[in-house]
């Protein structure tokens, strides 16, 4: 049978390799390629070496966005999964309305990016203003609105998925865990968690993954205002690609170290708690 | 079965029409038709729905203007450019934006447009070549009122012995007047002596550019280094004289200080026409946000300027800061037929009858091109004191050296560290420090 | 108090801090429409406050901000492009993802790992080379973008689609085979039905990435065609200045249609969350 598919190899994958080529494919290697050159158009490009990646450093703007992304991403991991997974279990005792909860707190998920900004700089813009500043006053309230925000898009996305992997939680565990006297604490402990191991590591890979490639929110709530100070390393590398000329190979070799670093991060992370998944 | 007939049908229309659409498409680039970018937001409309209608209808040439947002327009041009139906016309600022774009910039010495610039040593160009060309004179200064600064030198008990605003000359009656009036401002019936200092985002070019180009001008003056060069690093010699004047501004300004990120130059222009200030710095290109204010309660005659004043020994010499900043550019890479055309609407825009009305009455400029007689230029009331202050014996204006600013980024960080000391986040020696170091940086990085 | 009266009364409590949290997750959406409703200079100074006689503004701020960014045509780009990108992503997708399981070769495997690798790359990474590589094509316009976007949904989609048809017995398709229908036929008429649950969250979720989309139509078509996100956007930078009252009525108008869209179809998109999230 393989081979008779295979003949129809131009129908079946010729197209989406065509796009994903065009799209993906090409691009990904004539960037990682011009990272090493200094260039304005993709065509007219001098190779120099690693000297774009050494520029990277001459000032501090890339570090300080990574510090700034590193730690706006663990605590929205932290704070988004915790938020979910209680209302998680809040939302699986049947009590009445549990639906129009889940679809209440979801709801901002559909949202997107560019418009959330906009909304909570307007609201967050409102709750300083008793106090005589503005967003962009000073970059902790950047830094906290931007978490508040996080959290609100998405709780009730990672909601749905603990909701589904606590209902998938078999029975007989449950029953047999309470049978032996166990108290809520240790439930949870030994019973619950274990269970849903696959949806901590659904959830904190798409939480990490999201926090650290965050781009939309950051440029409208603050667009990384005041000075730099909230800027992430989207952007970071966005505006050294277009806020500023003859940094292109600049741009490129940042975006190469991002991607390492978002790699390395989800593949780190895929491990360590696929590891912890109970075979069920 | 039906339903994968359909989606095959949905397929194959698909394809079909993005073959109609992506040739048509190209069609409607290579008609008569000139793209041009254009810098100014202000009068963004002026282009669309008057000039562009009147030369298609003369010359059957379209003429395809976009504007750049705000803030954004090295940003827009680059990505423009570098598309397959680039923009014709484009603007630079002066050397340093020309240094960017020399790549794609045409050498216009033969064109039309460069036979009617008047003084041709304003044009830019590489020694050889004719690259720019500079198509509007501005100036800038602190607009005032003065309506309320009549009804000030009214007040039975002000604090200072002179009659009117012409009488003030330096930084120290400037301090006194303005103070003055803050604790009066019930009285005056005014907001705050000054228009909010906009420090939002793509709004703080006042103060990063043009108020800094009074110490600027002074120390590259001391130093006898001529306009238009290089400068490797600066002392900042003159700080203390841009910190008198940046605090008067944050002290008497009708917001308080930790909210000016949020405020923009519209807003500060807003303020000022309603009459709810005093007092605004910005230049003449800013006589449309504040005739086109409804409800705007300042009269033209009450509408003047006079210079910034910083506490600089001998500043009752200098008028306000007259330079350019405009320079239009002909895409070098686009046929020559577009090239044409492109000089062709140049020429006509102000050249010809009906371009000079809207140079005159629409878009302001002041030109400094051969063509426009006395009674042409426009007669608005910024315009006209620009004109009158660069007229006025005894005084010379003061020229723009804030395009010896080795790069934008140069002007976002100290426009980042003005904005953080208005909040209290940074010290003023921070703020020295910053456009000190990050000027050699910056240099460093640009040459 | 009896153990049934605690448990009622847990409810209870339960109940009310649920509705609680509800209520604080809809507030910003409330207080962006009850803003859109004041005129413009009264939405900075007093956010919270409801519209009175003196700061209601009727519909201006609908009215002026439609013109100021073209709203409607912004909505008919966004609707087009997303729904003609869904489409073609299931098709292309699907069809990719079917030989890609079927055909077992050195080739197929090694451009399964590239489709998922493409799944953690930032966008930044190619966004300059694929911008440019798109302007040579000619594909920067909303007929173009479809294949941009078919290029860059290909790695989830397929990714879905080969965890579902691994799990299809191959003993269907080579039924079919053996009475003599091709590959197209089998494919259209056996596997893509059992693949329409699949096909369902491919869509929803592409849906609600397409749809929010911001970076990639702004490089792309932007200047000429804006899409609802670019099109809000370039509120902030038009012109300085940003008109609040103008920006909170698009904000309401950008998100009636995702809401109108996640009511109606709720249950298949919370379906779709938790398959593409058991899949992960």
């Amino acid at each position: 049978m393989q081979k008779s598919i295979q003949k129809y190899f131009a129908l079946f994958a010729l197209p989406g390799l065509i796009c994903f080529a065009i799209a993906f494919l090409i691009p990904m290697v004539m960037g990682v390629v011009l990272s090493f050159f200094k260039f304005t158009t993709v065509t007219d490009g001098t190779f120099i070496g690693f000297e774009n990646y050494k520029r990277i450093f001459i000032n501090n703007d890339f570090t300080s966005a990574l510090w700034f992304t590193a730690r706006f991403t663990i605590v929205s991991v932290i704070t988004i999964n915790l938020g979910a997974f209680t209302l998680a279990m809040l939302l699986t005792r049947g009590i009445r309305g549990t639906n129009a909860f889940r679809t209440i707190f979801f709801m901002p998920n559909l949202i997107g990016g560019i418009v959330l900004g906009w909304i909570w700089q307007v609201i967050i813009n409102g709750v300083l203003l008793p106090r005589g500043v503005t967003i962009v006053s000073d970059p902790k309230y950047g830094f906290w609105g931007l978490i508040v925000l996080m959290n609100w898009q998405n709780i009730g996305y990672m909601m749905v998925i603990y909701i589904a992997g606590i209902q998938n939680i078999p029975h007989d565990l449950i029953e047999a865990a309470q049978i032996d006297g166990a108290g809520k604490v240790a439930m949870l402990r030994s019973v619950i968690l274990p269970s849903i191991m696959p949806s901590i590591t659904i959830c904190s890979f798409l939480t990490l993954t999201n926090g650290f490639k965050l781009f939309d929110q950051n440029l409208a709530l603050t667009a990384g205002d005041p000075g730099k100070q909230t800027e992430m390393l989207a952007l970071n590398i966005f505006n050294t690609f277009y806020g500023r000329s003859g940094f292109e190979g600049v741009g490129q070799a940042k975006a190469v170290l991002f991607t390492l670093l978002v790699a390395f991060i989800a593949l780190t992370q895929l491990r360590l708690t696929r590891s912890k998944e109970v075979q069920a | 079965m039906k339903k994968n007939l359909f989606i095959a049908l949905l397929i194959v229309l698909l394809a079909m029409s993005s073959v109609v659409f992506a040739s048509g498409a190209q069609e409607t680039a290579a008609a008569k038709e000139v793209y041009f970018l254009n810098f100014k937001p202000e009068i963004a409309e002026v282009y669309e729905t008057k000039i562009a209608p009147a030369f298609e209808k003369e010359t059957g040439i379209k003429l395809k203007v976009v504007t750049a947002a705000s803030g954004t327009y090295a940003q827009t041009l680059k990505s423009e450019i570098a598309k397959s139906n680039p923009p014709v016309i484009f603007q630079t600022n002066g050397p340093i934006g020309l240094a960017d774009s020399k790549n794609y910039t045409a050498d216009l010495k033969n064109t039309e447009f460069y036979k009617i610039l008047s003084d041709k040593s304003m044009a830019l160009g590489d020694g050889t070549k004719v690259l720019a060309i500079p198509y509007a004179v501005e100036g800038y200064g602190i607009i005032y009122n003065d309506a309320i600064m009549r009804k000030y030198f009214a007040l039975p008990n002000k604090a200072v012995s002179i009659k009117s605003a012409d009488e003030i000359t330096n930084f120290a009656t400037l301090k006194a007047v303005v103070e003055d009036m803050t604790k009066n401002k019930a009285a005056l019936g005014i907001q705050g002596v000054f228009a909010s200092t906009s420090l939002a985002a793509g709004n703080q070019w006042r103060w990063q550019t043009h108020l800094a180009n009074v110490p600027l001008y002074f120390e590259v003056r001391d130093a006898n280094i001529a306009m238009g060069s290089k400068v490797p690093e600066i002392k900042f010699t003159y700080s203390a004289n841009m910190k008198n004047i940046w605090d008067l501004y944050l002290n008497n300004s009708a917001t308080a200080a930790g909210l000016l990120g949020g405020k923009s130059v519209d807003d500060s222009m807003a303020e000022f026409a309603l009459g709810q200030v005093a007092m605004v710095q910005n230049g003449n290109w800013g006589a449309g946000q504040i005739l086109g204010v409804k409800g705007n309660k300042v009269s033209d005659a009450d509408i003047k300027f006079m210079p910034i004043y910083t506490g600089v020994a001998g500043e009752e010499k200098y008028g306000l800061n007259v330079g350019t900043e405009n320079y239009l550019c002909i895409n070098s890479n686009v046929s020559a037929e577009q090239q044409k055309m492109a000089d062709q609407f140049l020429t006509w825009l102000f050249a010809s009858e009906t371009g000079k009305q809207f140079v005159k009455n629409d878009l302001m400029f002041i030109t400094p091109f051969n063509t426009f007689k006395d009674n042409e230029l426009p007669t608005d009331p910024l315009a006209k004191d620009v004109i009158r202050w660069m007229n006025k014996p005894g005084v010379s204006s003061l020229p723009w050296a804030f395009s010896m600013i080795p790069s934008e980024e140069w002007k976002n960080q100290f426009g980042a560290a003005l904005a953080d000391y208005s909040v209290g986040r940074k010290t003023w020696n921070e703020v020295e420090k910053v456009a000190v170091d990050a000027w050699k940086t910056e240099f460093k990085l640009t040459n | 108090m009896s153990p049934k009266n605690n448990e009622k009364r847990n409810t209870l409590i339960l109940t009310i801090i649920l509705a609680l949290l509800a209520m604080f997750f809809l507030s910003p959406i409330l207080i962006v429409f009850m803003n859109s409703f004041k005129s413009k200079l009264f939405i900075s100074n007093e956010p919270f406050s409801f519209p009175r006689s003196d700061t209601f503004s009727g519909g201006e701020n609908y009215l002026s901000g439609s013109q100021k960014i073209k709203f409607f045509n912004a909505f008919g780009y966004s609707l087009f492009i997303t729904v003609f990108s869904v489409i073609g992503i299931s098709l292309v997708t699907s069809m990719l993802a079917w030989y890609l399981t079927r055909v077992k070769t050195k080739f197929t495997s090694f451009v399964y790992y590239l489709l998922v690798f493409s799944m953690i790359v930032p966008f930044q990474m190619v966004m300059f080379t694929m911008s440019k590589t798109a302007n040579m094509l000619h594909l920067d316009n909303p007929i173009g973008i479809l294949v941009l976007y078919i290029g860059f949904g290909a790695g989830l989609g397929t990714f879905m689609f080969s965890g579902f048809i691994k799990s299809i017995p191959l003993s269907l398709e080579e039924a079919a085979m053996i009475d003599g229908a091709g590959p197209v036929k089998t494919f259209f008429l056996i596997v893509f039905p059992i693949l329409k649950p699949t096909a369902i969250t491919v869509a929803i979720l592409n849906t609600m990435w397409v749809w929010n989309d911001y970076l990639l139509p702004y490089l792309t078509i932007g200047t000429e065609y804006k899409t609802i996100p670019v099109a809000i956007q370039y509120l902030r930078g038009g012109y300085g200045a940003v008109d609040m009252g103008a920006m909170m009525a698009m904000l309401v108008l950008a998100m009636i249609p995702i809401i109108v869209f996640y009511l109606s179809a709720q249950k298949y998109i919370i379906r779709g969350v938790v398959a593409g999230a058991v899949k992960g």
